[in-house]
């Protein structure tokens, strides 16, 4: 999530907003968010109902895997990362500048 | 008396060396599947909430339909790298 912050302004220059989502508690979130410095909602997804519902739900943590979806303004998934490519957001954000160019 | 511990000695190598085949077979899992949604599928809406510090608030998806591009970043666990 670190990773997002730090590229926050350029991801918010190319019309996107950033949503950091996993299934703990809103207050865990939140404590996590400040310990972390990031300025971004986190959202609680308690009892994964959008993890499986995405379909990343992982028996292994029992949580959701690290997955990125870039979603464009029609609501169509336009990128998607998927474990270890999802922690280096450098390609997202080169995706979004693109994808800004065409909109 | 020398016999005895020689099979327990067999024994133990045995163990050791099907305990060291079952851990080569669990690094080797294969890897798990794909998400199910793929790039140009319509994303699920959803309504989630986040707390701000003071209450909790309700984001929609649809929110930002028109509007914004919405980078969904999923994660394991709050307090964990990555």
């Amino acid at each position: 999530m670190k990773n997002f912050q730090k590229n926050l302004q350029k991801l918010e220059a190319s019309d996107t907003q950033v949503l950091g989502v996993s299934m703990d508690s809103p207050f865990a979130n939140k404590a996590f968010a400040d310990q972390i410095g990031v300025t971004f909602p986190l959202l609680s997804d308690w009892g994964g109902e959008v993890t499986h519902k995405y379909g990343i739900y992982t028996d292994k943590y029992k949580a959701a895997r690290r997955v990125n979806f870039l979603i464009g303004k029609d609501g169509t998934i336009l990128e998607e990362q998927i474990d270890n490519e999802a922690i280096d957001p450098t390609k997202l954000v080169a995706a979004c500048e693109r994808h800004k160019l065409k909109n | 008396m020398r016999k005895a511990v020689s099979s327990a000695l067999t024994a133990l190598m045995l163990l050791a060396v099907l305990m060291s085949s079952q851990l080569q077979a669990a690094d080797k899992k294969p890897a798990p599947p794909p998400p199910k949604l793929k790039v140009g599928d319509a994303a699920p809406d959803f309504k989630l909430q986040y707390f701000t510090g003071n209450d909790l608030k309700d984001v929609n998806l649809s929110d930002y339909r028109g509007k914004k591009n919405v980078v969904l970043a999923f994660y394991v666990f709050a307090f964990t790298g990555g």
